[in-house]
């Protein structure tokens, strides 16, 4: 088998040719983003804006930092000023009803221009009232009323008076009422006088008296009904009086919304309401005195609260708006989404009225559209559920948590419902997007729509071009320098970097951003103009200096050998395994060593890590997969006699992935063989059970990760790295690796099967299978099989002599 | 040139209590005037005999003032609601003295109404009364109290009825130029309040002798500082003046019934207007 060569340098690195950019800096291009290789993400986002059936709700998914927010926002930013501007809104009060205070829709911008005309109203009314009460006319019409009954009576009384004078019959006021009595000038007759008069005349006396007595009776039961009948006529007349103030008030009010017929319907109510309840208006001397300690002072309070009952609580203003509303709710609890009852403390209670009904985001951007990230909506008690009831049923009901649940025991409100038309946007990652779909059957209901957002873009010049621009947009929008097309090609192969591969470009613009700001922060250090490549270049290796502190740690420990990495000899049975660390989010390589001893055994690999539970699944299929290799190599005509075990030298803290698969293999390979590894050698890649290498994930900070151990050491020419031939695409390798493989110090071998490999680590052929069915004796595999031969053989005549013994 | 008489300085004021809200109102109006003048204040109740008669008939039956129901009229009941009574009207009295820091008497007796008060009060220097009390029928004009004293009781007596308040009373007095008018004019410099003001109807048979009077008056009443209006009216008949009264709409009414006008058209005028009234 032909051994790979290794990689030309240019293999190594996917250079962005700064010519290929028709622009000089970035102040030549425009300053806004169009999106590029988010086709399938807009293509969803259109969709879903345009369907207007009930559940076609949006949810954008993708990684963090990938632009879903400002991608969607530059979408509605051009889609929504061309829809129609939504209604206005506003509670006004219920007269018949004023725990469920009514929702008003007006067109837009009317709602706060009502509101104002009411308050104007109800100013007017204060003078208009009182000073229609007050007037003479009135007065006199009042006292005249009052007269007429109280005259009336005198009359009858005086009547009776007069009568009873002609029979010399006084009448007497009584600490409780009337009474009649004999009188003689002017006086009641003396009870002795009175005794020493003829039985015939007293009897004549008492005679008049019950006669006269009875007819006062009658009068007296006439007051209550004559009362009544004259409270009925001044409350005709302040009905009258009221109502001809008011009319004119309203009147003028009415005209100007007769087109809208719900306004003009609660003007006819708040007509009749003010009418009824005039005296609010008039304010009266005596209510004053009655302020308690702790209370608002009477005049305030009583002025207050008859002109909230007559206020118009604007709940949605888009007088202001353009098109349909785009609203971003930052704080997605459930009482900013849906709105809220507020209460003020009123003398130790809680008092509310509709004046407290606060709105909610789903109210700001009802008929247009809503973006929330979903992991705060999930975050808030209670506001998923609130946000799923609300786009179920298609309308915005404000209920206070507090009373959902009892938490305050007061009179609360039950406002009319507002009708719902809205889109609702979450953002989310992938993980997000896949629990909610598993685990919410509402959520596939409401959110039909899922806009998969890519975390990378092809890198092709389109792709390129579009780094360009968004550079461009960060520097127009954080106003920074401008960067020279050096400059952005660095990024563009930066970008390559982040998603660890050459011919994509990451799509993760807050790590562009950052990196963006970092270059202008050096170039504004050196007092440059215009970003250059090499300001980029330092962002760079700051950022990763800043961040290498473990990193040297680690190095440094294996300079020193505490850590125990050979770079140099040849060794039976060990091999430098690579592994990725990636502490906060920094990622880098290390090599590690993996060793393999094998002894006279029943066939199985002993995993080490698998047996202190420090692997992980993943490695320990890596790891078994190698005994299905080795016994399909080594075992078909023969028991495989040996036990082999398998370690991460100096591991400390578990290990997963499989991508060390292949390493051990070799490493078992070396030990059965006997044949030494060399140790200049460092190998990734991931075996299958017909020893194939496959891709593995982190091959640059892998291979750098050699480097620099053997940097620090110092290059010999001998140094490599062995990749699986299927990782050569995602090579985008540092500087100085690249420079040191063009100067024949370091060297990378794409490897497809175990066999190439083993090759180059030993110096030895493999060996293939001959025609009889036999591996050459000088290559490896054929020495494997020598040396199991006679494993086995020394078993057998192990076994036949203990079973001599046992006989 | 005419002499303003030297006030009567008023010491004592009597005021006439049955707890009906003219007698509160007159309450009210004393006390504050006795206040300003320093005097003292005492309240006079009066058990009417009467009624102490009436109980003591055979067949006398009260009739309820809010049930129209008859009840036999015992003595005893009475008695102990006239005391009731009493009580109430001495502890009003008491409040409004302690309110206003001023020394007070309460004094109870009993006989026909109109009699007792006008003899309680001879001892003071100033009546104070309801325009009409507890009279059965609520009719107009003055009640039979305060027609007595009208008719026989000394000088000066005040007429109140509820509605005014004695501590911004603007005043009027009438003036012609006669004795009475200007005892009516001192009697008025001395109870009012200096910050209010003091309206003249000055009554001269003429055109120029309104202006006379009007000169003279003014360089009197200069002295003492109040802001004082002058109106004019020619001397005329009860009625007319009833009418301007009734235009300038001023508070208290002060007169004489000793001027040029009779006596009969003043009483007459008294018993007519709705103001409360100062007689002199």
């Amino acid at each position: 088998m032909a051994i790979p060569s290794k990689l030309p340098p240019e293999k190594l690195y996917r250079t962005c040719n700064p010519q290929e950019f028709s622009f000089n800096t970035t102040a030549d291009l425009e300053g806004h983003v169009t999106a590029t290789g988010q086709e399938r993400a807009f293509e969803a986002i259109s969709f879903s804006m345009g369907i207007k059936h009930d559940g076609f709700n949006l949810f954008a998914l993708g990684p963090n930092g990938t632009g879903k927010q400002t991608a969607i926002m530059h979408f509605l930013g051009n889609s929504a000023p061309q829809s129609p501007v939504p209604s206005d809104w506003c509670y006004v009060n219920n007269f018949e009803k004023p725990r469920h205070p009514k929702a008003l829709r007006l067109p837009a911008g009317k709602a706060c221009s009502l509101s104002r005309a009411m308050e104007q109203l109800v100013e007017a009314l204060f003078t208009v009232l009182p000073s229609a009460f007050s007037s003479e006319e009135y007065q006199a019409q009042e006292k005249n009323i009052h007269e007429e009954f109280q005259e009336q009576q005198a009359n009858e009384i005086g009547e009776l008076e007069k009568k009873g004078a002609k029979e010399h019959i006084a009448l007497i006021k009584t600490p409780a009422g009337f009474a009649f009595a004999p009188e003689k000038d002017g006086e009641v007759v003396k009870p002795e006088e009175f005794m020493m008069l003829k039985k015939k005349e007293r009897d004549s006396i008492e005679k008049k008296i019950i006669a006269l007595k009875t007819a006062m009776q009658s009068i007296m039961a006439q007051i209550p009904k004559s009362q009544r009948e004259t409270q009925k006529k001044i409350k005709e007349l302040n009905r009258n009086v009221a109502s001809f103030a008011v009319k004119p008030l309203i009147a003028e009010l009415r005209t100007e919304y007769t087109a809208i017929e719900e306004v003009s319907r609660y003007l006819e109510v708040l007509e009749a309401d003010i009418i009824e309840n005039f005296d609010q208006f008039i304010e009266k001397e005596s209510d004053q005195k009655e302020v308690l300690p702790g209370m608002y002072p009477g005049k305030f309070l009583q002025k207050g609260a008859s002109f909230n009952r007559y206020r118009v609580n604007v709940i949605v203003d888009n007088s202001a708006t353009r098109g349909a509303p785009v609203v971003y709710e930052d704080k997605p609890a459930c009482q900013n989404l849906v709105g809220d009852i507020e209460h003020i403390a009123q003398m130790g209670t809680l008092v509310t009225d509709f004046t407290l009904i606060k709105q909610g985001a789903l109210h700001r951007a009802n008929g247009g559209y809503l973006l929330i990230d979903a992991r705060r909506l999930l975050a808030e008690p209670l506001a998923y559920e609130a946000l799923k009831k609300a786009l179920r049923t298609r309308q915005i009901r404000i209920e206070s948590l507090a009373q959902l649940y009892s938490l305050v025991s007061t009179v609360s409100l039950e406002p009319e419902p507002i009708p719902l038309d809205i889109k609702v946007i979450l953002l989310g990652e992938r993980n997000l997007y896949y629990i909610l779909s598993d685990y919410d059957p509402d959520f596939s209901e409401l959110f039909k729509v899922a806009a998969d957002f890519e975390d990378e873009l092809s890198g092709d010049l389109d792709g390129k071009l579009a780094y360009a621009r968004i550079i461009s947009s960060i520097v127009h929008k954080d106003n920074l320098h401008h960067f020279d097309r050096a400059a952005v090609a660095r990024i563009v192969e930066h970008g390559s970097r982040i998603t660890g591969d050459s011919t994509k470009l990451s799509t993760h613009m807050q790590s562009i951003s950052d990196l963006v700001h970092e270059a202008d922060y050096y170039a504004t250090a050196a007092t440059r103009e215009i970003v250059q490549a090499e300001d980029v270049q330092h962002a760079i290796d700051a950022k990763l200096f800043r961040s290498s502190r473990i990193r040297e740690k680690i190095r440094e420990a294996t300079l020193r050998n505490s850590i125990l990495i050979d770079t140099d000899s040849e060794k039976i049975g060990q091999i430098n395994g690579l592994a990725i660390y990636s502490p906060g989010g920094q990622r880098f390589g290390h090599p590690g060593r993996i060793t393999a001893r094998v002894r006279l055994g029943k066939g199985e690999v002993i995993d080490i890590e698998r047996e202190v539970k420090m692997g992980g699944p993943i490695h320990s299929k890596g790891v078994m997969i190698l005994s299905g290799f080795l016994g399909a190599r080594f075992a078909y005509d023969q028991p495989l006699s040996l036990s082999a075990s398998l370690v991460f030298e100096q591991s400390y803290s578990g290990i997963e992935g499989d991508s060390a698969s292949s390493a051990e293999l070799y490493a078992l390979l070396s030990a059965i063989s006997g044949v030494p590894v060399r140790q200049c050698f460092a190998v990734t890649g991931s075996v299958n059970q017909f020893g194939q290498v496959q891709a593995i994930g982190g091959v640059n900070e892998k291979i750098e990760g050699f480097f620099d151990l053997c940097k620090a050491r110092g290059l010999t020419g001998k140094h490599g790295v062995l990749i699986p031939a299927s990782n050569v695409r995602n090579l985008m390798l540092r500087n100085d690796v690249v420079m040191a493989v063009k100067e024949g110090l370091f060297a990378i071998f794409p490897v497809s099967d175990v066999d190439e490999g083993i090759e180059i680590l030993t110096g030895i052929a493999a060996g293939e299978l001959d025609k009889t069915g036999l591996y050459p004796d000088d290559s490896i595999n054929g020495m494997a099989v020598i040396r199991l031969k006679k494993m086995a053989e020394k078993i057998k005549k192990f076994s036949s002599s203990s079973d001599d013994d046992n006989k | 040139m005419p002499e303003l008489h030297k006030s009567t300085h008023i010491r004592r004021i009597a005021v006439a209590l049955d707890c009906s809200p003219h007698s509160k109102a007159s309450l009210g109006a004393a006390a504050e005037l006795a206040r300003q003048l320093n005097a003292e204040l005492t309240g006079i109740y009066v058990e009417d005999i009467n009624l102490l008669r009436m109980a003591n008939l055979p067949f006398c039956h009260e009739i309820r003032m809010y049930t129209s129901e008859s009840e036999t009229f015992d003595t005893s009941t009475l008695e102990r609601s006239l005391k009731v009574q009493a009580k109430a009207a001495e502890q009003s009295l008491q409040r409004i003295a302690e309110d206003l820091m001023i020394k007070q008497s309460f004094r109870v007796s009993r006989g026909i109404v109109p009699e007792e008060v006008i003899a309680a009060a001879g001892e003071a220097d100033l009546l104070v009364l309801g325009r009409s009390g507890r009279s059965p029928s609520c009719r107009k004009g003055l009640g039979s109290t305060a027609r007595k004293a009208l008719e026989e009781g000394k000088r000066p007596v005040l007429f109140i009825r509820p509605g005014f308040s004695a501590k911004e009373w603007p005043v009027l007095v009438l003036y012609d130029g006669s004795e009475g008018s200007r005892q009516a004019l001192s009697t008025a410099l001395s109870i009012i309040n200096p910050d209010v003001t003091l309206n003249v109807l000055i009554l001269g048979e003429t055109h120029e002798e309104s202006v006379e009077l009007e000169l003279a008056l003014s360089e009197i009443i200069a002295l003492r500082g109040s802001a004082v209006e002058y109106h004019h009216l020619p001397l005329s008949s009860g009625q007319t003046l009833m009418r301007y009264i009734r235009m300038v709409d001023s508070g208290l009414l002060v007169l004489s019934d000793r001027m040029k006008i009779s006596r009969e058209e003043v009483h007459a005028l008294i018993n007519e207007i709705d103001y409360p009234v100062l007689l002199v």
